[in-house]
């Protein structure tokens, strides 16, 4: 017999590292032509850290997110970067890559303002331009004012900067203290359906909803949340290296290693809640981690749901799923018999 | 003792010396260059490997490079170029499909097979002709709708 | 503080009427504004062509290409290991032990990691030698002509035999609890006393690996001026050139270390691994040398996530509160330390969930074992805690007649909650995802 149950699961999780110092270090280079140069020493692992790095730029510049370039991933020609890790590189290397490029606009502003005859404080930029406020008539290309600067002042513009998030280190005794400056939420829920028969287990629909400030690129959050359910379909149904007793290692390849194919996945519904953190750039936090750390936990609360067994430990293989059920068979049998 | 083959490798024929036990893959990538193609197990489970020989999607690890010897194959760098993307390697980047993109060669490949084979794939055919390209990275769902978009592209641009 | 203002103005375009508008840097004005906007990766296009390079997809003229040898034993002395016959392979131009190693060990807390084994070997995946050739099968082939004697010593692999008195000691005369983590908040033994109904569990996980699908892969070459230049798939580039210099005993100056773009991470790719090798048998060669793991190797040579026992004990009113909650935690920290006391200190701090608890004592430690590394993994140790804190959640309410989403809404972390470590929180968005969730979801409120 086939039976359907849900199951929900939330979470908290921490941005950037457990009090230890993790700082982001960036330059921003805005070039003759009006583009921009950002150095950062993160790596792309390829959740489009670069793109959305590139967004933050642009956004403080007020230009177009393609004409940034990245430049990365080099000890020796890009700034110190505590790297891809700890779901840090948005808030942290974001926040320094825009303290970067909030320098880069102030030597603009000081050269604008001269050339359209208003103070620093009555700029602003957007659409790859520098404009006064409520009086956008008077305008110039941020181009014109870095070419302007750069070569007639002799004055390039560009910003350097570096952010670490505040922390307070741990009591010894106690562990009281504030381990991070941030955290992020969610919550998913799981709809699956077990066989009785065998123990298999298909997760038939995911509802996720994710708290991760600002999202800076939508479409890019939505494929980390999604890629982070597939490792928790992994994690809660199918992943485990097994040992024998030597501490051989019996599940070395990719075909007794069963992670999650095409077909072992359900529709995803990715919703990313409204949330704004201010000490984030542009209120971003970060997205990497926390998407499949709520996944097993709502997949088996699902499975306890739907056939009212508890599963005391991951995977929830079919052998399992099954002799949980054959003991939840037998229990009753005797309690029915005995009363 | 080396084997002379002679492959058609994306529109060409190229020569090879290659010894018997060299795989496809070795020499598409370490004696052609074409490194598109990517290894992620050796072992025929994660079809990174993906080429088209004679139009049909294999894993190139699992094939002896002389057994190419007068046929053709397909790389992900025959399907189109910056120019002229195919409709897939559009629909990829749009969707956002591609995230550390090393299954991302393997999977056109597949995706390319099975849209030729069937240009009207429901989201299961889709999903069952993916379902030995692994990817770690996206969970499949934006990989799914962008074979489903590029299906329709290449459907309207028949007409 | 206010919301920055991402200001959504209407596109200008060149000669629309009262604006003054020069050429734009683009011929596309639609960048604007940049946050927010579902922007395709800047790299995919190269990635969809086959263009973009990855480490692996990198070679130098005269490049070699290096193997290691892995133990044959979880745990064993290594009495002897003799190079010779695999230095007479044709094709081999280089064969390393230990001994070529002038630091030989590295780790990002504890450096209890030795780059190949010297005196014994604590889990199958520690390599023990390597050999440079002029081709992966050449160094593979000679591997087997490495000669090593071993004595066998006793395997723990279980951690909770690993943390008895009597266990066999994988890093002598060290204990095998090698890091320990605790929170306190309130009374918790008195709450527990109180409490309408205590609820107490024991869940396990498992060890899995990140698979990404590019394997390590990493490429040593040395210039004329004594600088090293490490071309590899580490994500924490900063980190692995400070562990290169010291294993090396070179100035950090005299390292460069470049990555491109990785083929997933996941957290596997963190710290260093074969790095060191390459380097020091590209000094000896005065050739680049190429290392590339097999599959096999990424499971029983990289970092793996670990496996958690955790205790649950949670005293909860009869409306649903919990008002104490005792946590232990143990992880199964493999053979070497690597991201374990990250991934504890993570595990401990989240475990009691995103709960508002007035009373809480958590203990979290971690345990060597003869098994692979455990370290870096997406969710350090989150993963774990969360499916023993939601599973025990769902129990509660079971117990209590509760509906699973109302238990969770009562008790969840709001505006400025008060974290288990006594820090004031904001930003807190979970009571909307929960909402949210459930909305989407179509969840109906269950009661007995
Ligand atoms: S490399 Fe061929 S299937 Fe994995
Ligand atoms: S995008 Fe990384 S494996 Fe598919």
């Amino acid at each position: 017999m086939k039976k359907r149950g849900r199951g929900i699961a939330c979470m908290w999780y921490p941005i950037g590292f457990t009090v230890s110092a993790n700082p982001s270090a960036a330059v921003v280079k805005v070039n003759e032509d009006g583009t921009a140069t950002v150095l950062t020493g993160t790596v792309e692992i390829g959740q489009g850290s670069l793109t959305v790095l590139a967004q933050i730029a642009a956004e403080e510049l007020g230009i177009s997110p393609r004409d940034v370039i990245m430049v990365s991933a080099d000890t020796d020609g890009t700034p110190v970067d505590t790297g891809a890790i700890a779901s840090r590189t948005t808030y942290v290397t974001g926040n320094a890559i825009r303290l970067a490029a909030k320098e880069a606009k102030k030597i603009l502003f000081e050269v604008a303002a001269p050339m359209l005859g208003v103070r620093t404080d009555q700029l602003e930029t957007r659409q790859g331009r520098i404009w006064v406020i409520d009086f956008p008539q008077k305008n110039i290309s941020i181009g014109e004012v870095a070419y302007y600067s750069q070569v007639k002042l002799g004055r390039p513009v560009q910003g350097s900067a570096s952010w670490n998030p505040p922390t307070v280190p741990l009591d010894p005794q106690t562990g009281q203290g504030k381990p991070f400056n941030t955290y992020v939420y969610a919550t998913q829920i799981a709809e699956v359906e077990v066989d009785t028969e065998t123990g298999q287990v298909d997760v038939l629909r995911i509802v996720a909803a994710h708290d991760c400030g600002t999202p800076i690129n939508p479409m890019l959050v939505e494929g980390q949340i999604q890629g982070g359910i597939s490792m928790g379909v992994g994690f809660a149904l199918s992943e485990e290296m097994v040992f024998s007793s030597n501490g051989t290692l019996l599940t070395s390849s990719l075909s007794n290693y069963l992670i999650p194919t095409t077909v072992d996945m359900p529709e995803i519904e990715v919703i990313i809640v409204d949330n704004y953190d201010p000490t984030g750039p542009f209120g971003a936090k970060g997205v990497g981690e926390p998407t499949l750390v709520p996944t097993a936990a709502a997949i088996l609360n699902a499975i306890y749901d739907a056939v009212g067994v508890r599963l005391y430990s991951l995977p929830a293989t079919p052998e399992k799923v099954l002799k949980a059920l054959r003991e939840k068979e037998a229990q009753n049998n005797t309690a029915s018999s005995t009363h | 003792m080396a084997f002379t083959i002679k492959v058609k490798v994306n529109g060409e024929w190229k020569t090879a010396d290659v010894e018997p036990e060299m795989t496809l893959l070795e020499l598409l990538r370490e004696q052609w260059g074409l490194t598109g193609t990517k290894l992620g197990c050796d072992e025929g489970d994660c079809g990174a490997c993906t080429v088209l020989f004679d139009g049909k999607p294999v894993n190139s690890c699992l094939v002896l490079a002389v057994r190419a010897d007068g046929h053709e194959v397909v790389t992900v760098e025959g399907l189109g170029t910056a120019e002229r993307p195919h409709p897939l390697q559009s629909a990829f980047e749009q969707h956002g499909a591609v995230q550390c993109g090393f299954c991302a060669p393997g999977m056109l490949i597949s995706a390319k097979a099975l849209l030729d084979a069937n240009p009207e794939p429901t989201e299961q055919e889709i999903r069952e002709a993916l379902a030995g390209n692994l990817c770690r990275c996206t969970g499949y769902t934006k990989i799914v709708e962008a074979v489903k978009s590029a299906g329709r592209a290449m459907k309207s641009s028949v007409k | 503080m206010e919301r920055d203002v991402i200001r959504k103005v209407p596109l200008v375009k060149p000669g629309e009427p009262g604006m003054i508008v020069e050429e734009a840097p683009t011929e596309e004005l639609a960048g604007y504004p940049s946050v927010g906007r579902r922007i395709p990766r800047r790299d995919t296009i190269f990635q969809v062509l086959g263009q973009l390079k990855y480490i692996n997809d990198l070679s130098f003229p005269g490049m070699l290409y290096a193997k290691v040898l892995r133990s044959r034993y979880a745990h064993a002395r290594i009495l002897r290991v003799d190079v010779s016959k695999a230095l007479e392979v044709p094709g081999v131009v280089a064969a390393i032990t230990a001994d070529d190693i002038p630091v030989n060990s590295f780790g990002p807390s504890l450096q209890d990691q030795p780059v190949l084994a010297k005196d014994k070997v604590r889990h199958m995946g520690d390599g023990i030698a390597a050999v440079a050739a002029v081709s992966e099968q050449i160094a593979e082939e000679a591997l087997e002509k490495i000669v090593v004697e071993y004595e066998p010593l006793p395997v723990v692999l279980d951690p909770l035999e690993a943390m008895r008195e009597d266990a066999p000691r994988i890093h002598e005369p060290r204990s095998n609890i090698y890091w320990e983590w605790h929170i306190r908040k309130g009374d918790v033994e008195k709450a527990l006393a109180e409490a309408h109904l205590v609820v107490q569990e024991r869940y396990r996980t498992q060890m899995v690996e990140h698979v990404s699908m590019e394997t390590h892969s990493s490429i040593a070459m040395w210039d004329a001026g004594g600088r090293l230049t490490v071309w590899c798939t580490v994500g924490r580039i900063t980190l692995a050139r400070t562990d290169l210099a010291r294993i090396l005993q070179v100035p950090v100056s005299r390292v460069r270390v470049v990555s491109t773009q990785l083929g997933g991470n996941f957290g596997g790719k963190n710290e260093i691994t074969i790095e060191p090798v390459l380097a020091i048998l590209a000094k000896k060669t005065g050739r680049p040398v190429k290392g590339t793991y097999s599959r096999k190797e990424e499971f029983i040579a990289s970092t793996t996530r670990h496996p958690f026992i955790m205790e649950y004990t949670s005293g909860v009113t009869a409306e649903g509160r919990i008002i104490a909650r005792k946590v232990r935690l143990i992880a199964d920290g493999g053979a070497y330390c690597s991201w374990s006391e990250t991934t504890l200190g993570k595990a401990t701090i989240l475990s009691a969930g995103p709960y508002d608890i007035p009373n809480i004592a958590l203990d979290g430690y971690v345990v060597y074992t003869n098994k692979p590394m455990t370290g870096a993994m997406r969710g350090f140790g989150a993963p774990q805690v969360c499916f023993a804190y939601e599973s025990h959640m769902d129990t509660i309410a079971h117990r209590l007649g509760m509906d699973p989403l109302q238990i969770r809404l009562l008790n969840a972390y709001d505006e400025g909650s008060i974290s288990a470590t006594g820090q004031i929180l904001h930003s807190v968005a979970l009571k909307k995802t929960l909402l949210a969730a459930a909305e989407r979801f179509g969840w109906e409120v269950k009661e007995r």
